[in-house]
């Protein structure tokens, strides 16, 4: 637990941190965010120490952080950066050795934590521990970024807008294994960040900080739907609504009775779609290839013209994207149902808006208008050109 | 790594640039320039005795054996235009083998004309195997650049290495203005190159010791880097003329001599100054300041994210400095000679005085092999120390 208690943090006549009290119960994410200048970064940094406050106290599991010496602290809290700032001329093995290291661990030690946290963070062990930070690109810098930062395994990590940097896809991506490692490890997290959608997605409390100042500490459906003050309400912006999908991911309203065949459009007819919309197409492996509209077929389009080619990297979300994403995807798209496939494409069901509709259904009017009312066909059991 | 023991490693990916090019310019040039020297300008001079004026000998004076070597350079020419997979092989060979045959042919011409004269007949390199040898040098640089593997490279040089050693050794050689002249001097000879080395050894290493400290308390401090690396900048503007007749005052204050050993090394390290602390400096300067934020915030103290951190970024840029500081000195201690510091410059300027090209070839050659040396010396130094996460890549 990290509890903060009035800490103010005073540069000459400016006040950069107001008294801020606040806690971030054991193996929660606090998500710090606010307009620049707000103050948000000089907290975190003291949480560390990298910068001195002014007055106040800051304690991590009851033990206040100036009772020890700065480096002896910062050994055991774990720090990700925007810029990364992975050493240049060590490898990523080395890199990520940093803190281990300086605690004096045994090599084999070392050795097996860097493959294991490797691992962690979806990097293949053998193709990564060896090269050098210019060798990556983006989004597997910030991933040896996060290994480096969980390497002694600290109870407590400070992140300082760790996703910022790279595009948007690769924080996607980025976002997803973060709430995946944070799933396994648990970590106290305190993360800044300037991107509302970021702080909704990851966040299990939000702090929304104004001048130096705390404006509202809370989940972020408490902020969304209880806004302390009108500048909440106005930084979290009118789409609230749409702001809540970000909480829910795709796995939660996703369905698995889907029709696919790994045979191509051969043998599909009406029959085949067992009263379902869509018959996927996927190959051998199970990974989505495409998918024949059952409706056009029934029309009396043959199988071949009636199906569509996709790449699945574009055309299908995963069970970790979140419903706004997933949303915002099927608008770009003009699709009423996505597929849902996994990091390696293979299909693992749909995600319908109408499924998206029934999740936000009272809490916003001017969304479901997008769904025109229209009712998809429901999927019956699965049909004899399934795979799997 | 997995390209191991085949014929182009990784390395060969650094001069992508010149890998595309249909025509290595580079390499045509030098072997134009050193045709149009072989062919067009005297090869040799004769001259009576040491002091004599010389008369200018055709290539044709060198026998089969100048004929072989302008053959040989428009080979190189034509080596230019090939393709580049044959170039990465062509280059390096023509360039060991033309340096051999130009130097046997040298060697060959000084035995013919000196045939039935008096001892102190002399036959010297003419401007025609100047610019040839210079033609030569270029040709060495881009083959150098072309060629695809290491092991070209040093199969290139042994091959000259060798060609020439056998020139020395069996053909006429020692029958060169030069080689008579190194062996008239050979008694002093040695020992001037052994002090032009102490001279400059000891201006590069003061210059480290005090420079590189400098540098970095310049990267700490505004103050410290605006004085210092003002002070060292308008040192190196002084002349080195000037500056041994300055420091005249300052070291009689002190009770030193002006003379000798002790004030050319001191000014030898005022020079080396300013290349070390600026590029020290630079190299500090240019540390990402995310890594120290990183390294600091991951509970690194000040001594282990200097040492750990910032030298090792910074190493590339330092060791540039001293070698750029080894190059100028090794230069600017010929001058030293005359506050009687001794070194090379003492046969340059015996030679100068007594018009006696030879000597002061004899001084001159030297210096620039001890530059080269030097400067070869300090990459391969870069090569073994330097992280390869932060080396550059390009070749040559």
């Amino acid at each position: 637990m990290i509890r903060l208690t009035e800490v103010t943090k005073r540069y000459g006549e400016t006040l950069a941190v107001d008294r801020i009290s606040l806690e971030v119960p054991t193996g929660e994410v606090s998500v710090l965010i606010g307009p620049s200048g707000c103050g948000k970064t000089t907290t975190l940094r003291m949480i560390n120490r990298l910068i001195e406050p002014t007055s106040g106290l800051i304690e991590i599991d009851g033990e206040d952080v100036m009772s020890v010496s700065p480096e002896e602290l910062r050994r055991r809290i774990g720090y990700v950066i925007q810029s990364v700032g992975l050493f240049p001329h060590l490898t990523v093995a080395e890199n990520i050795a940093t803190v281990p290291r300086l605690l004096g661990w045994k090599r084999e030690r070392i050795a097996s934590r860097v493959r294991e946290l490797l691992a962690v963070v979806g990097l293949e062990p053998a193709e990564y521990a060896e090269k050098y930070p210019r060798q990556l690109s983006g989004g597997q810098a910030q991933r040896v970024g996060v290994a480096r930062a969980l390497a002694a395994d600290p109870p407590v990590l400070l992140m300082d807008e760790p996703f910022g940097a790279v595009d948007p896809l690769t924080r996607e991506r980025l976002q997803a294994a973060f709430e995946r490692i944070q799933r396994e490890v648990r970590k106290t997290v305190v993360l800044v960040t300037h991107d509302v959608d970021e702080a909704i997605r990851l966040g299990d409390r939000i702090a929304l900080m104004r001048t130096g100042r705390l404006e509202q500490y809370d989940a972020p459906e408490a902020l969304l739907d209880h806004p302390a003050s009108k500048f909440v309400h106005d930084f979290v912006g009118a789409d609230r609504a749409l702001k809540r999908l970000g909480r829910v991911r795709v796995a939660d309203v996703m369905r698995t009775d889907v029709v696919m065949t790994a045979d191509g459009t051969r043998k599909i007819d009406v029959a085949a779609c067992s009263g379902g919309r869509f018959v996927y197409l996927v190959d051998d492996d199970g990974v989505l290839e495409g998918w024949v509209d059952c409706r056009v077929l029934a029309a009396g389009t043959p199988a071949e013209e009636a199906g569509t080619r996709v790449d699945w990297r574009e055309a299908a979300a995963t069970p970790d994207t979140t419903l706004k994403d997933a949303l915002s995807q099927m608008l770009g798209l003009g699709f009423r149902d996505l597929a849902v496939v996994d990091d390696r494409g293979r299909l693992l069901g749909e995600v319908s808006l109408r499924a998206i509709e029934q999740t936000m259904s009272g809490s916003d009017a001017h969304v479901s208008n997008l769904a025109e009312g229209e009712v998809l066909g429901a999927p019956a059991d699965t049909g004899e050109g399934e795979v799997e | 790594m997995r390209n191991e023991g085949h014929p182009i490693p990784a390395e060969a990916t650094s001069a992508d640039r010149s890998h595309g090019a249909r025509v290595d310019r580079v390499a045509g040039f030098g072997a134009a320039v050193a045709l149009s020297g072989c062919v067009a300008l005297p090869f040799v001079e004769f001259r009576e005795n040491r002091i004599a004026s010389g008369v200018g000998e055709a290539v044709t004076a060198a026998g089969w054996l100048g004929w072989l070597a302008c053959a040989l350079l428009a080979a190189a020419l034509v080596a230019a235009f090939l393709p580049h997979a044959i170039r990465a092989r062509a280059l390096p060979a023509v360039a060991a083998v033309s340096t051999a045959v130009v130097v046997a042919a040298l060697g060959s011409a000084a035995t013919t004309l000196q045939e039935g004269q008096p001892a102190f007949a002399r036959v010297s390199i003419g401007p025609g195997a100047w610019v040839a040898i210079v033609g030569i040098a270029v040709v060495w640089f881009a083959a150098w650049r072309a060629s695809a593997d290491v092991r070209t490279r040093w199969l290139a040089v042994a091959l000259a290495v060798a060609g020439v050693g056998a020139a020395a050794l069996w053909g006429g050689v020692p029958e060169l203005s030069l080689a008579k002249e190194y062996a008239a001097q050979s008694r002093r000879f040695w020992p001037l190159v052994g002090q032009h080395l102490t001279l400059a050894g000891a201006g590069i290493g003061f210059g480290a010791l005090i420079g590189i400290p400098l540098g970095v308390v310049a990267s700490r401090s505004r103050i410290a880097r605006q004085v210092g690396i003002g002070v060292v900048a308008i040192i190196q503007t002084i002349p080195s003329m000037a500056m041994l007749g300055l420091l005249i005052a300052p070291l009689a204050a002190l009770g030193v001599r002006a003379i000798g050993t002790t004030p050319a090394i001191i000014a030898l390290t005022l020079y080396a100054l300013l290349p070390i602390v600026r590029n020290t400096f630079v190299g500090l300067a240019g540390v990402d300041p995310a890594a120290l934020d990183a390294g600091r915030g991951m509970g690194m103290g000040r001594a282990r994210l200097f040492l750990g951190v910032e030298v090792p970024l910074a190493l590339p840029l330092v060791l540039e400095g001293i070698r750029a500081a080894a190059v100028l000195v090794i230069g600017i201690a010929a001058v030293t000679a005359f506050i009687g510091a001794g070194g090379l410059g003492v046969l340059v300027f015996q030679g100068w005085g007594q018009q006696a090209d030879d000597l002061t070839l004899l001084g001159a050659v030297p210096m620039v092999v001890l530059a080269v040396a030097a400067d070869a010396l300090m990459r391969g130094l870069g090569r073994v120390v330097v992280s390869p996460g932060i080396r550059e890549e390009a070749a040559a």
